[in-house]
């Protein structure tokens, strides 16, 4: 079923355009990544559709009815999130619950699960304001999962954090996955891989691509075989870049990318190959181009 | 001075400036930020009676 | 309207937490103290201050009660306003320039309750300050200067309050659409010296004046009657306040 429609959607700053005519739409129960550069428009796309901004142009439409009021079918980290400095962490997801439509003990029961969910548990009861910037981010996706909102929008979830937490808050959203929608801007192709269905894909404010990852990489990701060797082989690499099962061959100082159509042929023909010619190679793998060419493409236009 | 000061009478003034006072300095010590330097309100606090509680509490403390 | 508690709620947590609660009603009570205390005194404080020859008598006249509850009235009518402008200027401009509004109004919250919660913290913390410091004052008064009935104090300080009402109203409408919280008091400031400038200098044509209530509750309290306009500038007063406070709560493109 489709959750979100956007149809059109525009928003300029004076005779700055930030976003220009986006339409897209996100099905129930799928992870979507909401890709851009810097500057792209990713936050005021989210913003708009958090009804934080008014969209200058165009139309959003939840559960199929346009112009409602879905606030509180929605979770929403912003990028920089915010927070009274005077409340501790329980005090604000309980006021943040209440406002979302908890009942008093509802929304203490949920703080307390969430804090516990997102390990700030044991500094529940400390003033938020001397909070480290990865405590607040939880506390950020904490107080947007309180009333276990349809849909949860976040924008650029991990880039404030170090390796280890954000590989924390990746595992998070594939838990939560599994139980709710997810809309999630990053400009990190590589969090998109691992954990969206869907890509949207802009560009200065304009769609380039949206469609899911799997497609993608049906139509835009190849088999890849790369050797690496102890010595230079630029002359044997020209002799296999004919071969009709071969696309592509890229030879850089000791190792040689070969683009295959064919993965299983191409590997048992470059083995055999290897060990007639004696070639002495350090290392054979077998693999895929990332979405990374794709993204540049779209990004570098 | 040499009247009489009923001082059952102004004890009252005397006991809210304190209150003041001591609000004012027990804010400082659990804040970490103030809008200039920290040392600088504890005086402003301790030597300008009233007005100077009041100073610290409307443009002293940082608002984040 | 639940909701309308829970963020009504949450204001008075933060101004328990800044201590709003205590030293707002306190500097009130201070300067209630203070006049009774001050007109007391004030006779032998100039005797005292001045080099007059042995045996000279100065009469200065001890002020009645009511003369000294109207100036405690326009003290708080100077100090005890810029107090409260300068203690709510950042009512809302604070919270939308660190972006807590946004925060809040990502939740299903209209705005019209996250502004009219705000307001009516800010109102009723006023109205309990001043009262408590008419209260300290007309204390005072009838301990050092003589009987005041109590029921005066009463309606002369509802009638003030009204206007403190309406300057605290434009205070909230100020901060939701000003980014920088010291516009808010000074143009709040200035509605005020203006408004009671002009009504002092043109009685004419000021009867409508927010300002007159101020003037009808000192009369109040020095002749015990009420002299002057008082239909008029209730009227206006209460139309502009609940004018202003709807425009205050309606506003909601300056996000
Ligand atoms: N309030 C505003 N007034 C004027 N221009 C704005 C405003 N908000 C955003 N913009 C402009 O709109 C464009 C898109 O901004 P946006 O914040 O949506 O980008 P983004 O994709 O979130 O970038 P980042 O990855 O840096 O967060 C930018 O060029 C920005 O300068
Ligand atoms: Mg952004």
């Amino acid at each position: 079923m489709e959750l979100l429609e956007v149809k059109s959607l525009t928003k300029s700053f004076g005779k700055h355009v930030a976003v220009n005519d986006l339409s897209f739409s996100i099905e129930e129960g799928r992870c979507v990544a909401l890709l851009g550069a810097n500057g792209a428009g990713k936050t005021t796309t989210l913003e708009m559709l958090a009804s934080l901004q008014k969209p200058t142009n165009g139309s959003i439409s939840f559960l199929s009815v346009e112009k409602r009021d879905y606030r509180e079918y929605i979770g929403y980290l912003p990028q920089y999130p915010v927070f009274f400095p005077w409340m501790n962490a329980i005090e604000y997801l309980v006021l943040m619950g209440e406002l979302s439509g908890l009942s008093k003990s509802k929304a203490v029961a949920r703080a307390n699960e969430l804090l516990e969910l997102l390990g700030i548990a044991d500094a529940k009861k400390r003033k938020i304001g001397g909070y480290s910037g990865g405590m607040k981010q939880r506390l950020g996706i904490a107080q947007a999962l309180i009333h276990e909102p349809k849909l949860l929008m976040l924008d650029e979830p991990v880039s404030a954090l170090d390796p280890v937490g954000r590989r924390e808050i990746l595992e998070l959203m594939k838990l939560l996955k599994e139980t709710t929608t997810i809309l999630f801007s990053t400009h990190i192709l590589h969090d998109a891989e691992e954990v969206c269905d869907d890509v949207i894909m802009i560009h200065k404010g304009e769609l380039a691509v949206t469609a899911s990852l799997s497609e993608l990489r049906r139509k835009h990701q190849e088999d890849v075989i790369i050797i690496s060797a102890d010595e230079n082989l630029d002359a044997w690499a020209g002799s296999i870049e004919n071969w009709n099962i071969v696309s592509k061959v890229i030879s850089t100082n000791n190792k040689i990318e070969i683009y295959v159509k064919n993965v299983a042929e191409a590997r048992n023909l470059l083995l055999v190959e290897i060990t007639e010619k004696k070639l002495p190679i350090t290392k054979f793998t077998v693999g895929q181009t990332s979405l990374e060419d794709l993204f540049m493409e779209v990004v570098g236009r | 001075m040499n009247f009489e000061i009923n001082w059952a009478l102004v004890a009252p003034l005397l006991v809210i400036q304190a209150i003041l006072m001591i609000i004012a300095l027990f804010d400082l010590t659990k804040t970490e930020k103030t809008n200039g330097p920290k040392w600088m309100w504890v005086l402003i606090v301790i030597f300008i009676n009233t007005l100077g509680p009041i100073l610290y509490f409307i443009i002293g403390k940082k608002h984040s | 309207m639940k909701k309308w508690f829970v963020l009504h709620r949450k204001e008075w947590l933060e101004m328990t937490r800044n201590y709003k609660v205590i030293w707002i009603p306190l500097i009130f009570v201070l300067f209630g103290l203070m006049q009774p205390i001050t007109s007391y005194y004030m006779p032998e404080i100039l005797k005292n201050a001045s080099n007059l020859p042995e045996g000279s008598v100065i009469e200065i006249p001890m002020p009645t009660s009511g003369e000294v509850l109207a100036q405690t009235l326009g003290q708080f009518n100077q100090m005890g306003i810029l107090v409260l402008v300068l203690a709510f200027m950042g009512i809302v401009s604070s919270e939308r320039k660190s972006g807590m509004l946004k925060a809040i109004l990502v939740k299903p919250v209209r705005f019209s309750s996250y502004i009219t919660a705000k307001w009516m913290s800010a109102v009723l913390l006023s109205v309990g300050a001043i009262f408590l410091g008419m209260l300290a004052s007309w204390y005072y008064t009838v301990l050092l200067i003589g009987d005041y009935p109590f029921m005066n104090i009463v309606k002369g300080t509802s009638l003030y309050l009204i206007w403190i009402m309406f300057l605290l109203t434009f205070t909230v409408f100020l901060s939701t659409f000003l980014k920088s919280s010291g516009f808010v008091a000074a143009f709040t400031l200035l509605l005020s010296i203006l408004l009671t400038l002009l009504t002092s200098l043109f009685e004419k044509y000021m009867e409508w004046s927010p300002a007159q209530l101020t003037n009808a509750a000192a009369s109040l309290f020095i002749s015990g009657k009420l002299e002057g306009p008082l239909m008029l500038p209730l009227i206006t007063t209460v139309i502009l306040t609940a004018l202003i406070l709807y425009l205050a709560a309606t506003r909601k493109s300056s996000l």
